[in-house]
């Protein structure tokens, strides 16, 4: 009896072993990288990768890792918003600037060999404008169709004039991908998708291990046009947990550490010496949205009265330790045009103006306007739900406002933009191409506030964002944009809050750290002193 | 031994409607729960056709109840489906994960019963001793500590103030895993492949957060130990060993612990499920790959058909387990009959 226990026993743990531990032959037999290096950095993040696809890759953290592993026509100088030749070595615009011609670079290849050229540019956009991914609309709402006009140069012909084009190609969805591996009609979310399994493109680096969540490796591409990259390896390490990537840093199991982490905990780091630390001025930001087609928040009075609340200073030295920048409008400083109105119009804690606007609309201390207050506790970082207890402090110093904060998931917080639900939530933004339009155009023009929970809709604004998309006369554009700007003080579709500072702690080694206002971490300047 | 596989077959036929349960649940609730899946997958700016048809290809604007049944269905093929936010199969994350999970359990165990077990037969051999009080005290103080803190403060300790041990993953940043790994039991792969020196960096990865796991749970077998020690060490036979003049070493450890361990081996198949709960939050402060980690992020992206396949294999686990300890429980003991 016994010993058929004992087999009993022996057979579950070996079917348990078998479903678990069984890995396809093909699986095991991946290529591997050569054991311990010692031209490998190690670097950290708690960001996540969303999909690995230019199609559908719509976040901060994928679309760095693309542009260290592939390239657009166009490309900042790193460090800088300076646009320079990528894949493309000169482009022209005709004279009513709705086609731009790219002259692309000759002999490039893809890092798996294929060759590059026109029909792969033309057939990645059209890809792009098919599949109709998150990030589509940076393609669809400007292009109108692509020519190869010969092998090496191709042509956008866009529904209009658009003077902020170039910087639209820089965007990731505008990267050519590889149409001998890329399905045309879907995009995919791992490399294991693709045929071969693996990714190519033309980037300093190349994908050559992918585990969602855990790490993905880097090598250097020896088909990248440029300079090789004095690092051969690069992991990037995901970490579930800020303190933890910290304890990482000061235990010397990582190189570099980049998003995110606690405001304490860069306190820490700043003031240790035993590790480098780089400030970046980014062109992040955080304010706070209305949704202005049903809630109370119709009356912009209420909006003015709140916005004219918000005490930003002292938000950033309790929530963030002084890491941020006060920001007064929802162009960030270092962008062209930007302005200070908020503070010349409404202020910071300016409870007599907030009150004065209130009695007018009628509320007082006995009857307080009361009004809800969303924040998504996870998707920003763990001082999401202090930032919001800290709104709520600063807005109840008047007697006559009453804030209910409440929180709700991303994935919920997003679906409440379609139900309404949310009449004021905090939210961020990072830009998808370094132009004023990009804050303005996508929360107060009609198309994109509907699309972010805000529902502002006015004709006057909508002309003047079509003028400014329209005009190749930066006068023209600088002029639009000072209007806005003041403008959106007295509508207040959002309130900006502040700008963020981001930081990146390395081992004392690690050297040649570029980041510039676009935030993106370059991997190819790194290199170990 | 027919009896015994009678009783085996029984219990395994009791997970069925035991799964169906809770399937239905999770299956349901899930479902009621507020934000949409397909504009978690697709964002804000996808277009509303394209929310559309995508809602259609997942299957998503059939009715629940249609969309239960089919899913009972697939589940009666041993088909755990689709992932519905990742292009893959809902059985290929759990395949690279669980192995992690497993492998950080079975070591938590360990050290549980390792810390439990000879606290909990000291303390009944120092009865009412100050030794004994500080015994009990740690195994009151170890159960309510939350695991993220003691995570936290272990961390802290042995991997930055002392240096001695890592303070997250499951191997270090200059080990490539790809190099051995075979089953996904990083332990059993390096030994196979014979890397030695990635056997040392995985086990010193493997310590703090099994130390971790394994001090929070050891409260309650420290309890458990003493208390059934108690009854053991007021036995004839015992009353008897001592008359005879054997030593009170021998008595307490040779003959009465070995007796008090049966009702802590029932206890160890009950403690399992309370340790994969624990692992969500070991798993995150470690940030080890398990599969409690990809239950969590698998719910903050409304991934159904993942977040259901996990709680099935879950629950089939601790099913096993306890089925496995029942077992083991009859081989020791020759009283029991089931």
């Amino acid at each position: 009896m016994k010993k058929a226990l004992l087999i009993l026993l022996l057979v579950f743990l070996a079917v348990g072993m078998l479903f678990v531990g069984c890995k396809p032959k093909e699986e095991a037999a991946e290529a591997a990288p050569a054991e311990e290096v010692q031209d490998t950095l190690v670097y950290a993040t708690t960001d996540k990768i969303s999909d690995m696809d230019p199609a559908n890759a719509y976040d901060f953290h994928t679309w760095e890792l693309f542009r260290n592993i592939n390239v657009g026509l166009l490309r900042y100088k790193p460090g800088t918003t300076e646009l320079i030749p990528g894949l493309a070595s000169e482009y022209s615009a005709n004279d009513a600037g709705d086609e731009f011609t790219f002259k692309l670079r000759e002999g490039l290849k893809f890092s798996d060999g294929t060759p590059f050229n026109a029909e792969a540019v033309k057939w990645s956009i059209e890809r792009v404008m098919n599949i109709a991914g998150d990030p589509s609309w940076l393609v669809t709402d400007f292009v109108d169709s692509v020519e190869a006009v010969d092998e090496y140069t191709v042509r956008f012909n866009l529904q209009g004039p658009v003077g902020f084009f170039p910087a639209l190609v820089a965007t990731v969805p505008y990267f050519p991908v590889n149409p001998e591996i890329f399905p045309a009609d879907r995009w995919i979310n791992d490399p294991s998708e693709l045929e071969g399994g693996q990714i190519s493109g033309m980037g300093p680096y190349k994908v050559v291990s992918f585990k969602r969540d855990e790490e993905v490796i880097l090598e250097a591409n020896t088909e990248f046009y440029g300079n090789a990259p004095a690092i051969n390896r690069i992991v990037i390490r995901y970490y579930a947990d800020a303190t933890t990537m910290r304890l990482a840093l000061e235990n010397n199991e990582v190189d570099l550490v980049y998003k995110d982490l606690n405001p304490s905990d860069k306190v820490d780091l700043i003031a240790n010496d035993a590790y480098n630390n780089y400030e970046i001025a980014s062109s992040y930001i955080r304010y706070l949205c209305f949704e202005t087609s049903e809630s109370y928040f119709k009356d912009k009075r209420l909006r003015q009265a709140v916005a004219a609340m918000i005490d930003r200073q002292p938000l950033i030295d309790k929530v963030f330790l002084g890491q941020m920048e006060p920001l007064y409008s929802m162009v960030p400083k270092g962008m062209s045009w930007h302005t200070d109105d908020f503070k010349t119009e409404l202020g910071d804690g300016n409870i007599e103006l907030a009150e004065s606007l209130l009695e007018e609309a009628g509320y007082s201390a006995d009857n307080p306007f009361e009004f809800e207050l969303w924040y998504t506790p996870s998707h920003y970082g763990d001082t999401e739900v202090d930032m919001a207890e800290v709104l709520r402090e600063q807005m109840e110093k008047s007697d006559l406002l009453d804030v209910t904060v409440k929180s709700a998931e991303w994935s919920t917080y997003i679906d409440n933009w379609d139900t309404k639900t949310m009449p004021s939530f905090l939210l961020g933004w990072y830009p998808d191409y370094m132009d004023p339009d990009n804050y303005t155009a996508a929360f107060a023009g009609t198309s994109g506030s509907a699309g972010m929970g805000i529902y502002f809709s006015d004709p006057d604004w909508d002309a003047l964002f079509k003028k400014e998309q329209t005009s190749v006369d930066q006068n023209v554009r600088a002029e639009v944009f000072k209007e806005i700007q003041m403008a959106w003080t007295d509508e207040v579709p959002t309130a900006p809050i502040f700008q963020g500072k981001l930081y990146i702690f390395t081992q004392p080694n690690v050297k040649g750290v570029v980041v510039g206002t676009d935030m993106v971490l370059h991997y190819d300047t790194l290199y170990f002193e | 031994m027919k009896r015994l596989l009678r009783y085996a077959v029984i219990r395994i036929l009791l997970t069925i409607p035991m799964l169906f349960i809770l399937l239905s649940l999770v299956f349901f609730v899930l479902r009621v729960m507020p934000g949409d899946p397909v504009k978690a997958m697709l964002g804000a700016h996808a277009p509303p056709e394209v929310i559309e048809q995508k809602r259609q290809e997942l299957g998503l604007d059939k009715p629940m109840g249609v969309q239960y049944v089919e899913y009972i269905g697939q589940l009666a093929r041993f088909d755990l489906g689709d992932s519905m936010i990742y292009k893959q199969r809902v059985i290929q994350p759990i395949r690279e994960k669980l192995p992690a999970t497993l492998e950080l359990a079975v070591v938590g165990m360990l050290f549980t019963l390792l810390f439990g077990i000879p606290l909990g037969a000291f303390s009944a051999s120092k009865r009412r001793s100050a030794r004994d009080l500080g015994i009990r005290l740690y195994g009151n103080v170890v159960y309510c500590i939350p695991v993220y803190w003691m995570g936290l403060m272990l961390q802290l300790i042995f991997g930055i103030w002392l240096g001695w041990l890592p303070v997250a993953g499951r191997t270090g940043g200059r080990v490539f895993p790809s190099l051995f790994e075979r089953t996904g039991f990083y332990v059993i792969d390096t030994i196979i492949t014979g890397n030695y020196a990635a056997l040392g960096n995985v086990l010193t990865h493997l310590l703090l957060p099994s130390i971790t796991l394994g001090i929070v749970l050891s409260g309650v077998f420290v309890r458990l130990t003493r208390a059934n020690m108690l009854d053991i060490l007021k036995s004839d036979y015992i009353i008897a060993g001592r008359a005879r003049g054997l030593p009170e070493r021998k008595l307490v450890y040779s003959h009465a612990l070995k007796n008090a361990l049966i009702p802590i081996l029932t206890m160890m198949g009950l403690q399992f499920a309370l340790l994969l709960a624990n692992a969500v939050l070991t798993e995150t402060t470690f940030s080890w790959p398990g599969m409690a980690r990809l239950l969590l992020e698998r719910i903050y992206l409304r991934d159904y058909p993942t977040v259901q396949g996990v709680i099935v294999i879950f629950a089939l686990t601790v099913s096993l387990i306890s089925l496995m300890v029942d077992l083991i429980y009859a081989l020791i003991d020759p009283r029991v009959k089931y």
